[in-house]
Parts: C-alpha cells; structure tokens; sequence
C-alpha cells in the first residue's frame, strides 16, 4: 500500500512542540479505534510506539511505520496482528515484552532488543546492542518468537534466554572477529542461536554447539528468503546460502547441563600433584606408610581393639586373698564338673587343715573378697566346702630327695611346712616339746570352735606323713647348731607363748589367756561366776566363751581402745552376753576385782590378761635379727641366716591361714632353693573385678543349700568356664574353641583377627572376665 | 551402675554427663559396630539383668519372679571416659538403635574433669554459638541506585592484596629509580585464606587434601587461595614444588620445622605467598601452641626436629624478644631477608586491647605486609579450657578499631588487615567474611570452617566432640594414628575444599552484588552493614537497624 496513503500521525503538533508519550500513545489507539489499519507516525523519541494494539474485534493485521526517531522501546509489549516498520535505526528494547508483534527494523537496533519477548518475530537490517534475546521464552500454545539479525550481536547476548530463535547473520557485523560479543548465552536454559560467523566463546555451561540437521535447515533458509524480503535485500541470498558456514547454539538441558567437568580430582592427584611432588605425593620422600582408605569399621591389623583370651592371667579374689593361697576357685570349677572328691582332695595340696581352718577356723577372707557381694549377692560358701573336706585324702611321693628339714614347732606354721615339703619329696621333722601335734589348735583354741573330732581326723592324716620328734626340754643354742648342721633348712615355727603382761599392781592376781585357754580345755579351771578379761581381742573373746561354758554369767571385756575381735569370736562372745567395754584402763588388780583408774572396781573371781603373746626367742642363734620381738624374715621367710625360715607367730601375730601360708610359700622357697632355683612366688594380680559380669547369676540367693548350688554360682573370676558365650555374642563370628594341649583345661579360646572389629563383646558379656580388650598398637 | 558399691564425690550419673547415649534394645542388632568407633569408650556392651514377675490372674497360684538376661549398650560414667557427643556410634549404627542427646541442664561433668589437679584441656572452639558476624545484616542493597549487578550473571574480580602496599608518590620514587630503592612485595589473593593449621596438628591425609585443594583452586581454577602451614614445618617436598607459592609459610615461638625450611631455601623454584609470624592465637591468647604427645610421631617428630612420643609446647612468646619494637621489627626484617624482601612477612596476633599498639608499630615499619588479627572464636587443637573460653577479644570491633585507626592516619589501602576466628562459626561463612571486609579486613582467615566444611569435622559450639587434643579424631582429621586418618581420603578433602571455595564465592558475588561492587573487595565499606543492637552499631559505627 502507498505510504502516502497511511493515516499519519505526527509525534508534533502544529506549532513543533513534540507530544509526550502518553498523548501520542493516545492518538494511535484511537486511531485504531476508529478504524484505521494502516498508520504512520512520525516519532520523536516517544516512548513504546507500535505496542499494545489489542482489540479483540480486530482480527486485521494494523500496519504501522515509524519514521524518524522511533524512541525506546517500541513494538514493546506487541500484540499478535500488528506489523510494524520502524524506518531506521531502533532505541533500546524494540520489542521488549513482545506477545505476538512483527517488528522491522530498516537500521541497527541498540541494546535489548527482544528483551523477554515470547512471541512475534522482529527483523533487524543491522547490528544489534548488549543484552539481544535476553530472558526470551516460549509458550507452548504459540510459535516460539523469532529474532533475525542481519548484522552481529552485542556484548552479553542472549542472557536466561529460555525459548525462542534467533538467527545472527554476520553480515557486516560491527567486531568481524566476534558476531556473537562478549559473554554470551550465560544463563540460557532454551531457544536455539543459529549464526555465521566467528565467535570468541559462549556460556559452555549453559549452551552447546550441535551440527545443523536438514529440517533445521530447510527452516532456515526458508525463513531466511522472508527475512531478506522484509529488509528488502533479497540479493543477500548468494551470501547466506552456503550451510557450512552455520551453526547453531543450543540450550543444554537440565541433565545435559554440568557434563563440562573439571578435572576430576584423581586425575589432578596423579597429573599435576604428584607429577609435581613425587610419587606418594606430599610425604612419599618421607615415609612409604600406607595412607589409603579404610572403613570406620576395620578388621585385622587396622582394628582400634583386640580381644585377648587372658584365662588365668589374673587370680581370682578369693585365691588372691587367702593367705593360704588355696585357688579356692578351682575346687568350685571341679564341683561343677561333678568332681566333688576331686575337689576336696585338691584342698590338700595348699593345707592341711581344709576342714579344721577352711570350714571351722578361717575367718575365711576368701568369702570377704567374693566378687559377688559387689553385687550385694552372698559370697559363695567356702566353709561348706571345708567342712566336705574332712575325708580329703592325698596320695604322698616317697620321700625321694634326701634333703632333711628340721621345722621347730607343731603348730599349724609347722605342720603346713612340714606337710609342703613332704609332698615335694624331702623329709621334714617335726620338733615340739608337746607329745600333741597341732599347737594351739590342740592346746588352745575352744571346742565350741572346733569340733574335736574334726581336728583330730585332720591330725590323724597329718601323723601318717608327717615325722614327728617330741623333745622334753625345750631348745637351747646348742641344740639349734646341731640341727644346722644335720639339716638343710631349719623352719623356726614355735609360736608366741609368752603372754603380755599389764604392769599395775596387783598383776600376779591375774591369769593369761594362753594359759586360760588351756586349762579351761583340760578342765583345769573353775573361773568363778565374774570373769573380768583385759584385752577384748579374738582371743579375749575365746576366753569370754570358755568362761561362760564353765559357768561364768557376768563376763566383762575391756579394752583401751574399740575392740578389734571380729567375726565369729566376737559374735559368740556377745551371744553369751559378754560386755564390752571401752575406752577403760586397769590401773590394779585387787582382790575381788578390776580397779578402773577411774576408780571404779568392776568386780571379778577370775580376771584374764588377754593383750597378746610374744615369742621366746632365747634359743635363737646370735646371727638372727629380731625386730620388735618377732623374728625379721624376707619375702620367702627366710631370716638373717639363709639356712634358717620362721613362719607363723614367731614373726609377727596373724591369722590361722596367714601361718599355714607362710608355711606353703617357706617350702615353695626351700624347695626352689633346693633345685637350685632363685626362689619364686606367684607374681599374678588380682583380677579387676569390674570384669566379671555378675548379671548371669541369680540374686534372689540369700543362703547356699549345697555345695553344688555354690559351685554353679561362682563367677569363675577370671578363669574361663568354657561356656562359649563369647562364641555366640560375638557379632562377627570371630571366635572359636580349639583344643589345646598346653593350657590349662586343654582348650583355649581365640578370636580371628581378619573378622574381628574389636568391639568387646566378648569382653563384657565373658561371666567370667577372661576376655580382654587391648588397645591394638601395632605399627601399621 | 551397681548401688552397693559406693560413691565419692566424682561418682557421677548418666544424667550427670553433657551427652547421653540413647539406645533402644528393640532396634539394636548387637553388631558391635558402635563400641568398636567410639573414640573415646564412652560405651561399652553390657549386660543386663531382667527381672519379670509372674502373676496369673486370680492369684491362686503363686507369683513367680522370673529372672532373664539381655544384652545392649552401657554407657560410662567415669569422667575420664564421658561421652563426647560425636555421634560416630550413630553414625555406624546400621539399625539408628543409638544416638547421643546432649543434657538439658548445665552439666556435672565440669566440676569432675579435673583429675589429679588437672584442669580440662581440650581442642576445639570456644562452645559458644553468639556470633556478631551473624548478627551484622548488608542493609545496603542497591536495586536502583546504583548499578546492581547480578552475581550469576557479572563478573567479579574476587582478589585481595596481601603486602605492603606504598602511597602512590613513594611507590613513583621508588619506580623511577633512587638508588637502592625498594618496593615491597603484595600478593593478589584471594580473600579467603585457610589459617594456620599444622602438620601435626592434623592428619596427612588432612593437611595433603588441604594442599591439594588449594593446588586444584589455583591450577584448574584460577582461584589464587592461599593456607598458610600452622607452626609445624612443612614437608620438603612442597617446599620445593612450584606450588610453595600458595601457600603462608608460618614462624611461631616453637620455630618447628624451621631448619628444614632453610635447607630447603636453595632448591625453592617458588617464593612463598607470604611469612606469617605467629605472635598469638585467638582460641588461647597469652598461650603458646601445643602438640600433645599422643600425635607426635615418628613422622612429625622428623618434620618438626623433635623427639617423637613428647608434648611440643611453644613457649607463649617468642624467647629472644623482649619489647614490642624488637619483637616486630626484628622478626619481619629476618624473615624479609630470608627471601631476599621479595616475599611479604606479616605477623598474626590474637585480637586484643593492646591491638593497636602493634598495628601502630607496624604502619612505622616499611617491611610490615599487613597484620592478621586472630578473635576469641578461633579454634585449635589443643589448649587449656579456661584460655579458650575466656580468654581473648572478639573479632569485629578489633579489626574495626584498627582499621579506623589506620583510616585516621591515612594508611588504610597500604597494610591490610587480615581477620580470623570464628568466621563461619555457624555456618555463615561468605556472610561473616563479609561483614568483616565491610568493616575493613582486607581478607580472612578460616579453619574450623573448613575443617567441618572439608573434612566432616563433628564440632560444633555445643562442646561436641573436642577431642583434636588427644590424637583420636573420629574423623581422621587430627589424628596421627592411622587406624583413624585413613578414614579421610586425601582426594575427598580436596574435592571439598574446592567446592567450599567455589559456593563461598558464589555467596560473597551474592552480597557483593547489590552493593555493585566487582572489580574490588568493599574493604571498609561500612555504610553497607546494620546491626539490630545500638551499642554494637555505635561501637562498630555501622547502621542501627530495626
């Protein structure tokens, strides 16, 4: 149609003042409104002409031409119907916003042209500015938008662009090097850029490069031919028909979009890093230890923990506390197995007096030290298992070494040397000036404490192995050289038979305990029916008891300071109504009493010293260091002269079992001695009990009925039980039971490294405490 | 815990302890795996004692009691094994049957962990989550005024200069050339600097994943991040390598290390970045660094020149110096001339009131590259409970007041201001560096970050874990016991550190941005931050906002 026929508008009025945007944009609306189809505006800069023609009874196309300055933003927020002309070069955003326009531009086109537009199509006969085709999109009920560029693109071309086609020509492009500018394509997620021409670089992360199939091809050059004709330069086509000079850049998709990776960093590691380092990188000129991966979870040689199997490492409690030394233990382990005369007969290897001490005797340390009572469970009885071992027998060697022993003293001390050293096959003797073996046990200690039978079937077995000379004067220096010089060792076991006494007046008025006990035994003595006893010890309290069972009723016990008797001693004293008094100091002795240095008499028939014996020393040799009265020996009860041991009271007062310990572990050392051994002893510790896992057991037991019941709830501290709870526990399968020759109970217990993880829980769920978990140091 | 046996009076219950250890015995598989990771034996298998009454309804017969065994997890309560809140036994835990949940109340465990008149000694961070990094807001956000720019869209040159840096006239003279003229070297780096952990400190596998990253940065990336070593040497290896030159090379008071360092001068093919001399550190101010003996091994007792299985305390000052004059100008100008003054040498201090006296020191000595301000949020591996909790000055307003200082004196472009502790304490790691570029840092330096970041590191303000110290870092960071630094892959660590950097940069384009800021870091650009609390805007002179 004939421009002259355009229904023109002037961006001026009549006097030249330019119109503002807003009245111009008016005119045109109207003009539409009224029916014109074909307009022609003369612009000077108005903002956003040719948009916005939407009426929805138009359905013709509005041709509009902008001649002179076309002002920014025109065609913007186009409408489908429209088709504008813009003849020369655009401002900024010639079709921003564009729903549907077709925009020609007759010149260059500046920045953002087609800035977010989604559909219509815009024709640039030129260059265009920064920030072409940027965030354009494509709705998916229309065809995508179009933008054709004859020229090149500008600086950050094609930004978030999100749908859309653009085609740069690279005809006359304004940088001949690059028609694509600086940066572009950052950001693009779709739309596609077909272009010819160099570039210098694209958003590699965003876009792609992809060869130009026929179809795209044919639409190409199908719409290019329409592109020419609407910038009215056809003849271009020659230029623009050769495809190898096209390409086209594309949106990457989402999962197309980080294929450009960096390096990975192994390849680094081993291209860059230790190309440059050496080989092992950072320390290999260092050390050549293994640093490469391992799990959290680690076996073998990595593993933080091992478990050991340490059975028998440790003593129980209760062996450890026995002065005796009798694994105690071990006699419940052969019960549970059904030994039962085993394990009596077992006793008789550590004592002789199993049933005199252990059952009757023995404040039995072993039961205070029962690990069970941690868990305020009763310690297993030791005292039944004594009293069982009455009938213990035991086979003795012949007496096979020749060494002879001399052991000065019947008592418990001497008879346990004397018996330990008979089982090893020497021969000891027996030197007492009582015809009676047994010391105070026979001479001293009451009946109501042990039945006599008891100790005299112990003594009958004692007498079948033990020789036994009772001399009639007691022993001189002389006779002591002698002995040393017919023997190998001299044991030095006589007892403390010498009575303290109280210096106060009246001193010779009172009787000793030693010589109470004894007398009282035989029938000897009528105490009266007032018993005062000075010294309210174990041995007071035997002497309380005594009384009483010879008819005493009012029986006093006095002490300068608390009482130290304990036990059974003390509980028999106060169960005959005995009265303990304390702090109280004698200050005479009178006829009819005890006289208090307060003044009070409290009054008594028979009053008892019972502050301790000391021993009589004099027939020792001169080369025998004494200390305090008692005889001085090492850790093997050897004395000053290494021929001569003491044990039991001469070296200091103790219990029953300490003096048969003594005596065991003399022996041991003269025995060793004797082999030519340096003289050992048992060196284990006792075992921690927090190992031991008392859970197992029943706490509902208050009193044991049987042995049997005792053996079975014994925590075997220490000592495998061969339950193979571990086996089960362990999450791993890492433990198993073989046969083993050397050990022990001929089996042992082991964990397999390459499946172990050294979680312990073996360790905790082991009744006995056997398992270990040791931290694993081995250099690796 | 058995009632008969008996107390004393560091007796303490599970409830007692910070962290307790939750297990469920229906869940559990008794795999073992929790016991076999926990690092420091808080837990152990137990067993267990069940008891059940039977009663049959109607009770004409007689109730049984009825006694049945179970095993599962036990927790310790001995001080000396308490649970440190790692979690490794979750973490392994296949059926998530355990977990650990720290106590609601202030803890028992604190009176007790002074055994032997011991008091606590721990590594980790000052267990204290208020940060006023975080609180800072950027409240300049330009959408009109000025060119906003867009951080995924524009290009940003993030670069810092780490060296002295000469007024413009001085710089001139010195070009044109006075005889002997001298012009100090500056580094371009990038503004966020891995701080002096040391070999020793972690693990191998730790600090060669550190390096390696930094490498990868740097060759593959183009990013110029530098670490600097810690005070604990450097192996001879990197040391002659090309990639000497991203990496701090630290002084401290224990000089490990140092005699390698010189050998190694001849066959250098780089210069380092930089010297830093280490005068304090802001997780134990006033305290020298410390490896225990429990990390020095064989390997580091080679690096380091010492007698492996002993503690390596450095004395809290170095001992030849006695005033601050000497101590600063005579250890910059001895490190200056070990390279020649071709290399910046600065020193590192923790932040303190008496701050501005060594920065004033420093803008009157001409080899002073710059100063690291090290605030009472910093990490370390090993130090005395009461110097990392209180001890120290926070951060902010110390590198605030030293950079309005050297504002004041004209001097703020030519000795940059590096800050570090806590930055990225919670998390926050773009924004606190950030905040405190914007109040006049021209870097910072950060671990614990990148530790937790890079490595998995399990601390966290809420005293978990803190057990650096003793060599048995679950995670194979800060260990030197193979069973447990073979845990960390020297490839992970890297690939970490390089994808810390790249998010951390991508973070501070994000605040950059709006302030239209990208071709250089707005150091001192304090109009753009605001603070909800009037003191801290008055005593920090930025925005009070509400």
């Amino acid at each position: 149609m004939n421009r002259e026929r355009y229904f023109l508008i002037s961006g001026k009025t009549k006097d030249g003042i330019r119109i503002e945007s807003r009245v111009l944009e008016d005119y045109i609306q109207k003009a539409v409104l009224n029916g014109h189809r074909h307009i022609r505006v003369k612009a000077f800069g108005q903002h956003g002409i040719g948009g916005r023609l939407w009426r929805e009874d138009i359905d013709e196309t509005v041709h509009i031409i902008i001649e002179g300055q076309s002002g920014q933003r025109a065609g913007s927020l186009g409408f489908p119907g429209t088709y504008l002309e813009i003849d020369g070069p655009a401002s900024d955003d010639v079709g921003w916003l564009n729903a549907g326009a077709q925009i020609v531009v007759r010149g260059n086109a500046s920045n953002g042209v087609a800035n977010a537009m989604a559909q219509g199509k815009i024709y640039i006969a030129g260059n265009i500015g920064a920030r072409g085709m940027t965030m354009t999109k494509r709705n998916p009920r229309f065809d995508p938008p179009e933008v054709w560029v004859l020229g090149s693109a500008g600086d950050y071309f094609g930004e978030f662009m999100a749908g859309g086609i653009a085609v740069i020509c690279g005809h006359k492009p304004q940088s001949p090097e690059n028609i694509l500018g600086y940066r572009p394509l950052v950001g693009m997620v779709g739309g596609k850029v077909f272009f010819r021409g160099p570039h210098s670089g694209y958003s590699n992360a965003d876009a792609k490069i992809l060869d130009i199939n026929d179809e795209q091809w044919s639409w190409l050059t199908d719409n290019l031919k329409i592109f020419l004709d609407k910038i009215e330069k056809p003849y271009l086509w020659d230029r623009f028909c050769d495809r190898r000079k096209w390409k086209l850049l594309s949106a990457r998709s989402t999962t197309d979009r980080y294929i450009v990776k960096d390096k990975p960093m192994s390849a680094f590691r081993r291209e860059v890093w230790n190309a440059e380092l050496g080989k092992g990188g950072l320390i290999g000129d260092l050390t050549n230890i293994d640093r490469s991966i391992i799990p959290v979870i680690a076996t073998g040689k990595m593993r933080r923990f091992i478990p050991k199997w340490e059975n028998g490492f440790y003593l129980p409690p209760c062996q450890a506390s026995c002065p005796t030394g009798i694994p105690v233990q071990q006699r419940w382990r052969l019960i549970r197995e059904g030994l039962l005369d085993e394990a009596v007969n077992f006793a008789l290897s550590y004592t002789p007096f199993p049933a005199t001490v252990c059952g009757y005797l023995c404040p039995n340390l072993c039961m205070d030290s029962c690990t069970r009572i941690m868990a305020g469970m009763p310690s297993v009885d030791t005292r039944k298992l004594g009293q069982a071992s009455l009938n213990a027998e035991i086979e003795m060697p012949p007496m096979k070494t020749g060494r002879k022993i001399a052991v000065l003293g019947g008592g418990p001390a001497g008879i346990s040397v004397a018996w330990q050293l008979r089982m090893k096959g020497h021969e000891p003797v027996i030197y007492d000036t009582c015809e009676e073996l047994g010391g105070k046990l026979t001479s001293l200690i009451p009946e109501s404490r042990i039945p006599e039978p008891v100790l005299a079937l112990e003594l009958e077995r004692i007498k079948k192995h033990i020789s036994h000379v009772c001399i009639k004067q007691p022993l001189k220096k002389e006779d002591m050289l002698q002995l040393h010089e017919n023997n190998d060792f001299i044991v030095i076991a006589t007892g403390a038979n010498k009575p303290k006494i109280l210096p106060v007046p009246g001193k010779e008025r009172m009787i000793s305990s030693v010589d109470f006990l004894s007398m009282s035994k035989t029938g000897m003595i009528n105490p009266g029916k007032q018993v005062v006893i000075i010294g309210a010890g174990n041995v007071g309290c035997d002497v309380a008891t005594e009384a009483h069972r010879l008819g005493a009723d009012q029986i006093t016990l006095i002490d300068v300071q608390e009482p130290a008797s304990f036990g059974r001693e003390r509980e028999e004293a106060e169960a005959i109504g005995a009265v303990f008094r304390w702090p109280v100091y004698t200050r005479a002795i009178i006829a009819g009493g005890v006289e208090l240095n307060t003044g009070e008499v409290i009054p008594a028939d028979t009053a008892v010293i019972s502050i301790g014996d000391m021993p009589d020393l004099d027939f020792l040799p001169d080369n025998i260091s004494i200390e305090n009265g008692y005889i001085k020996v090492d850790r093997h009860y050897r004395t000053s002269d290494p021929k001569i041991f003491a044990i039991g009271d001469v070296t200091g007062p103790g219990l029953l079992t300490d003096s048969i310990g003594a005596g065991r572990k003399a022996a041991n050392a003269m025995n060793d001695i004797l082999d030519g051994r340096r003289p050992s002893t048992d060196s284990r510790q006792m075992i921690d009990k927090g190992r031991v896992s008392l859970e197992y057991f029943d706490p509902g037991i208050k009193i044991f009925e049987n042995i049997k019941d005792c053996g079975t709830q014994c925590s075997s501290c220490g000592s495998c039980r061969d339950c193979s709870l571990c086996i089960t526990i362990c999450p791993q399968n890492a433990i198993s039971r073989q046969d083993n020759k050397h050990s022990e109970n001929g089996y042992e217990y082991s964990e397999d490294p390459d499946s172990c993880i050294g979680c312990g829980f073996c360790v905790q769920a082991c009744p006995c405490g056997v398992w270990n978990l040791i931290e694993n140091d081995q250099q690796v | 815990m058995q009632s008969v046996t008996k107390i004393n009076p560091s007796t303490l219950s599970v409830k007692d302890l910070l962290w307790q250890v939750l297990w469920d015995s229906n869940k559990c598989t008794l795999c073992g795996k929790c016991v076999a990771v926990c690092p420091v034996n808080a837990i152990e298998p137990g067993v267990f004692r069940k008891r059940s009454i039977k009663v049959l309804p109607g009770l004409e017969e007689q109730a049984v009691s009825d006694y049945g065994i179970y095993y599962g997890i036990r927790q310790k309560t001995d001080s000396t094994c308490a649970c440190v809140g790692c979690a490794m036994c979750n973490l392994v835990c296949p059926n998530n049957a355990i977990t650990v949940c720290r106590s609601d109340e202030a803890d028992k465990l604190k009176f007790h962990i002074n055994k032997g008149g011991m008091p606590r000694n721990r590594g980790g961070r000052r267990n204290d989550s208020g940060s006023i990094l975080d609180r800072i807001k950027f409240t300049r956000i330009s959408m009109l005024t000025d060119p906003a720019l867009d951080a995924g869209r524009h290009e940003f040159e993030m670069r810092t200069l780490l060296g002295r840096v000469l007024p413009p006239e001085e710089n001139l003279k010195a070009l044109t050339g006075k005889k002997n003229s001298w012009i100090p070297p500056v580094r371009e780096i990038y503004p966020l600097i891995i701080g002096g952990m040391s070999f020793g400190a972690l693990s191998p596998n730790m600090w060669e994943g550190l390096q390696m990253g930094v490498a990868y940065l740097n060759e593959e990336l183009k990013m110029p991040v530098r670490i600097s070593t810690g005070e604990g040497g450097c192996p001879p290896r990197l040391l002659k390598s090309r990639f000497l030159r991203y990496v701090i090379l630290q002084i401290a008071s224990g000089y490990f290390g140092w005699d390698e360092i010189i050998h190694a001068l001849p066959h250098m093919k780089e210069d380092p970045c930089a010297i830093e001399i280490k005068y304090g550190q802001g997780a134990k101010p006033g305290d020298g660094g410390l490896l225990m003996w429990y990390k020095v091994n064989q390997l580091i007792a080679a690096i380091r020149g010492v007698p492996a299985g002993v503690s390596l305390p450095s004395p809290p000052t170095h001992q030849t110096q006695y005033s601050i004059e000497e101590s600063v100008a005579k250890m910059i100008q001895s490190m200056c001339m070990a390279w020649g003054f071709r290399v910046p040498v600065y020193p590192k201090i923790s932040a303190s009131s008496t701050s501005l006296a060594v920065l004033n020191n420093l803008t009157r000595n001409p080899y002073a590259g710059g100063l690291a301000i090290d605030g009472e949020d910093g990490g370390t591996g090993a130090a005395y409970n009461v110097s990392m909790n209180h001890m120290g000055h926070p951060v902010a307003s110390n590198v605030r007041d030293c950079y309005l200082n050297l504002v004041a004196i004209g001097m703020q472009n030519e000795i940059p201001i590096f800050a570090g502790g806590g930055i990225g304490k919670n998390g926050n790691l773009a924004a606190n560096a950030a905040a405190l570029i914007m109040l006049g840092a021209s870097g910072v330096q950060t671990g614990k970050y990148i530790m937790q970041a890079a490595a998995g590191c399990l601390g966290s303000e809420a005293d978990r874990c803190n057990i650096c110290n003793i060599g048995r870092c679950p995670k194979g960071i800060t260990s030197q016991d193979p069973r447990l630094y073979r845990r960390l892959d020297v490839e992970d660590v890297a690939q970490r550190i390089v994808d810390v950097f790249l998010s951390f940069d991508m973070e501070l384009k994000k605040i950059m941005a709006p302030l239209g800021r990208s071709t250089a870091l707005p150091v001192g650009m304090s109009d753009a931050l605001g603070i909800d609390d009037r003191n801290a805007a008055d005593r920090l002179k930025i925005g009070y906002v509400v």
